[in-house]
C-alpha cells in the first residue's frame, strides 16, 4: 500500500503545482503594459481608422479587460477547470480548438525527438566512457561541443538548403498537402520529419552524452565496482548490470526538464521550418496580448511538463530502492 | 612443513605520472600459509592496499606490475600475474579461490540491488547454475555469520543494514565459495570499536571452520595482535620486518616497527605522551639510494646507514629485518623506546 500512498502523494503535489502555475502564468501574461484592446486600437489607428475614447471603453468592457486582475484570473481559472478555456481575441476562435490543431503535432514531434535523443545519447555515452581519452572519445567530444554550440535555426536553414540542393525540394512543413492518406504520403511525412527531429534533438542529445559519460566515469570509480570485480564478475556485466543501472536514475530524473526544453526550445526552429506546432502560435498570441490563447498554450505546456516530472518521479521510485526508503523515513 | 597458499616474490608496482615514475611497491616478497593469518601492517600510502589488489589483478590499468604471485590451486602453482587482465581465467579465481573484503562495507555493495541478488550472483558465477540452490547457499552463509532472520534480510537493500551488519554480509559473501585465501583490506577500520571486536572474533571462528589463509591488511596494531599469526611490516613499498606476532610485539627490531609500537596506547601504561614517528611517508618517487627510513629514523648511524637499501636478513627463527643496524650480527646497544 506504500506504493499507492506514494503515487497519491505525488499526484496531489502535481495538482497543487499546476494550480500555482495557473496564477503565475496569468500574472506574467498580464505584466506587459497595455492589453489586447490597446494592441487592437493601435492596429486600427495604424490602418487610418479613428477610435474615440468612448469606443475604447466600450471595447474594454466587451472584452472584459477593464475588470480587476484577480477577477479576471478567477474567471479564467474557473473556465480552465470546467473546460471553457476562453476565446482567442486574435483568431476569434475558441482557445481549445486552436490548441487542438497544434497540440498533436507538437506532442508527436516532442516524443519522437525525446526517443531519438535517448536512443543516440545512451549508447554513444557508454561507448565514449569506455574509451575515455582515446581517439574515438575525442572525436565524439568534439562533435558534441559543436552540436551544443550551433544555433538551432542556423542548422535548420543549413539542412533545408542541403535538402533543396540534394533532393530538389526544401523539406518544409510537416504534413504533406492533403494529409496522410496513403502510403506515399506517409513516407513523405516521415521524410519531412527528419530535419525537425535532427535540429530539435541535437543539442539535447549532445548535452546528454556529456552528462551520461561523466556519470559513467564517476560510477567506474565507485568502491563497489572494485568489490564486484574482485568477486569475479565480468566487465560486461559490471557495465550493463551495475553502472548502466546507476546512470539510469539521473536520466530518468531529467525527463521532466527535458520535455520542457524540447517544448519551449523549438519555437524558432518551428518558425523557420514552418512546423504546425505550438511555439509559433504562442509567440503570435503573446505579441498580440491575446491573454486567453497564450494562457491556454502555457497551461498545456505546463501540464505536460508536470506530467513528465510525475512520470519520472514514479519511475525513479521503481528504479531506485533508496527513494522509497527516504519517503518512508520522512 | 605447512604448505603455502600464496607466495609473492619481488612484487613491484610502478605508476607512470607526468612528474615521473612512482614506485609505490618496490619489491615485496612474502608467503601466506594454509590456515594462518598474515598481517600486513604499515602507514597509509605504504603500498599495502596496492599489493593485495595486485594479487587479484584489480589494480588500475595505470599500475605496471612485475614479479611473481604464485597461488597454489588444486595442488599446482600458478602465477596470477601471468594471467591476462579480466580474462575468464583470473575471474574464475576471484571470489572463488581468493576472496577479498574491503574497508568500507557501506560502499562495497551496489545500492541498487538487494543483498541477495549480489550474493547469489557470486554463487551462480562460481558454484552452481541452480538459482534456488544459490539462494539457499546465500541464506545459509548469512546465517553462519550471525545475521538474524536471513530469509528476510536476503531481500533487503544495503541501505537497510548497519555498517557492522553489512561487513558481516560481505564476509558471508567472501566465504560462500569456500576460498583458500581471504584478503581482508582493513575490514574493521570503518566500524565502531565494539563491532570491530565482533567482526574479528567472527573471522577467527570462520577461519577455524573453513581452514583458509587470511591476508589481513591494516594499520591498526591492536587488531593485529588479536587475529594474526605472523606480521609483515611495510614501509614505503617494502617489507622492513617480518616475523611472528609474538616476536614482533615482544622484540621489534626495525626502528620503524619500534616507532609503530611506541605509538600505540597501552592499558595500564603510564600516561606519558605517545611516541610518534617524525615526518611523513615520503612520495615513492626519485628516492635516494640509501635506506628509505633514514630521514625519519631516530637510531640512524651516519656511518652505517647511509648506504643503499638493506635487504631482509634473518635475526631469529621466523624473524627477519631489513636494517643496516643489525648487519653486524651483534645486538645493537640502543634499545627500547
Amino acid at each position: 500500500m506504500d506504493k499507492w500512498r506514494y503515487i497519491a502523494k505525488r499526484l496531489v503535489l502535481s495538482l497543487f503545482t499546476l494550480l500555482m502555475i495557473t496564477f503565475v502564468v496569468f500574472f506574467v501574461i498580464q505584466l506587459p503594459p497595455g492589453d489586447f484592446v490597446d494592441t487592437l486600437v493601435e492596429s486600427m489607428v495604424a490602418q487610418g481608422e479613428r477610435v474615440t475614447e468612448q469606443e475604447i471603453i466600450q471595447l474594454k468592457a466587451m472584452y472584459g479587460v477593464d475588470r480587476p486582475f484577480i477577477v479576471q484570473y478567477l474567471d479564467w481559472l474557473s473556465g480552465i477547470l470546467t473546460g471553457d478555456w476562453g476565446v482567442s481575441y486574435f483568431y476569434n476562435k475558441s482557445v481549445i480548438s486552436i490548441i487542438g490543431e497544434t497540440l498533436w503535432p507538437t506532442i508527436m514531434i516532442s516524443l519522437i525527438t525525446l526517443f531519438i535523443t535517448y536512443a543516440i545519447s545512451i549508447p554513444v555515452a557508454i561507448y565514449t566512457a569506455k574509451h575515455q581519452y582515446q581517439l574515438s572519445d575525442y572525436i565524439f567530444t568534439f562533435l558534441g561541443f559543436v552540436g551544443m554550440a550551433v544555433p538551432h535555426f542556423l542548422l535548420a536553414i543549413l539542412l533545408m538548403y542541403l535538402s533543396f540542393k540534394w533532393f530538389g525540394t526544401p523539406l518544409m512543413g510537416l504534413f504533406p498537402e492533403g494529409g496522410i492518406v496513403s502510403w506515399a504520403s506517409f513516407l513523405e511525412f516521415l521524410k519531412r520529419l527528419i530535419i525537425p527531429v535532427i535540429v530539435i534533438s541535437l543539442s539535447g542529445t549532445c548535452g546528454l552524452i556529456r552528462s551520461i559519460r561523466a556519470q559513467m566515469l564517476d560510477e567506474q570509480e565507485r568502491p563497489y565496482v572494485l568489490c564486484t570485480r574482485a568477486r569475479g564478475v565480468s566487465e560486461k556485466k559490471l557495465t550493463y548490470k551495475y553502472q548502466m543501472r546507476a546512470v539510469l536514475n539521473p536520466i530518468v530524473a531529467g525527463l521532466g526538464p527535458m520535455i520542457a526544453g524540447i517544448f519551449n526550445g523549438s519555437t524558432i526552429t518551428a518558425i523557420v521550418l514552418m512546423l504546425p506546432t505550438q511555439g509559433p502560435v504562442l509567440l503570435k498570441a503573446l505579441r498580440a496580448q491575446d491573454v486567453y490563447l497564450s494562457g491556454g498554450i502555457l497551461m498545456i505546456s505546463a501540464i505536460l511538463v508536470v506530467v513528465g516530472t510525475l512520470i519520472s518521479d514514479l519511475l525513479l521510485a521503481v528504479l531506485d530502492p533508496r527513494v522509497k526508503y527516504i519517503e518512508e523515513s520522512k | 612443513m605447512v604448505n603455502s597458499v600464496l607466495k609473492v616474490e619481488d612484487l613491484k608496482i610502478e605508476i607512470k605520472l607526468d612528474e615521473g615514475m612512482l614506485t609505490p611497491v618496490r619489491g615485496v616478497s612474502f608467503e601466506v600459509r594454509e590456515n594462518e593469518t598474515l598481517g600486513l601492517v604499515g602507514e597509509s600510502g605504504c603500498g599495502k592496499s596496492l599489493t593485495c589488489k595486485a594479487i587479484l589483478g584489480i589494480n588500475d590499468k595505470k599500475c605496471k606490475t612485475t614479479g611473481k604471485i604464485n597461488f597454489s590451486k588444486d595442488g599446482s602453482e600458478i602465477n596470477l600475474l601471468e594471467m591476462k587482465k579480466d580474462s575468464a581465467e583470473i575471474r574464475s579465481i576471484r571470489g572463488k579461490n581468493i576472496s577479498m573484503i574491503f574497508q568500507e562495507p557501506m560502499s562495497s555493495f551496489s545500492p541498487l540491488y538487494t543483498i541477495g541478488n549480489q550474493m547469489s550472483e557470486v554463487i551462480l558465477l562460481h558454484m552452481t547454475k541452480d538459482k534456488k540452490k544459490a539462494k539457499e547457499l546465500a541464506i545459509e552463509a548469512l546465517r553462519r555469520v550471525g545475521i538474524a532472520n536471513p530469509e528476510k534480510r536476503y531481500n533487503q537493500y544495503p541501505h537497510e543494514f548497519s555498517g557492522g551488519m553489512l561487513q558481516r554480509v560481505l564476509i558471508a559473501m567472501a566465504l560462500v565459495c569456500n576460498p583458500n585465501l581471504l584478503i581482508a583490506d582493513e575490514p574493521t577500520t570503518a566500524l565502531d570499536v565494539t563491532i570491530q571486536a565482533q567482526i574479528i572474533e567472527l573471522m577467527k571462528q570462520l577461519q577455524k571452520e573453513y581452514r583458509m589463509a587470511i591476508l589481513y591488511i591494516t594499520h591498526d596494531l591492536g587488531t593485529v595482535a588479536q587475529i594474526c599469526d605472523r606480521v609483515a611490516v611495510m614501509y614505503l613499498g617494502k617489507i622492513v620486518e617480518i616475523g611472528t606476532v609474538h616476536e614482533i610485539f615482544k622484540d621489534p627490531k626495525h626502528p620503524y616497527t619500534k616507532g609503530l609500537l611506541g605509538s600505540v596506547h597501552k592499558i595500564g601504561g603510564n600516561n606519558e605522551r605517545l611516541f610518534s614517528i617524525e615526518g611523513t611517508v615520503p612520495l615513492a618517487m626519485n628516492l635516494k639510494d640509501r635506506c628509505s627510513f633514514y630521514d625519519r629514523c631516530v637510531f640512524r648511524d651516519e656511518n652505517k646507514c647511509n648506504r643503499p637499501e638493506p635487504c631482509l636478513k634473518e635475526v631469529g627463527k621466523e624473524h627477519s629485518v631489513a636494517c643496516w643496524l643489525y648487519e653486524s650480527n651483534e645486538p645493537h646497544e640502543k634499545e627500547g623506546i
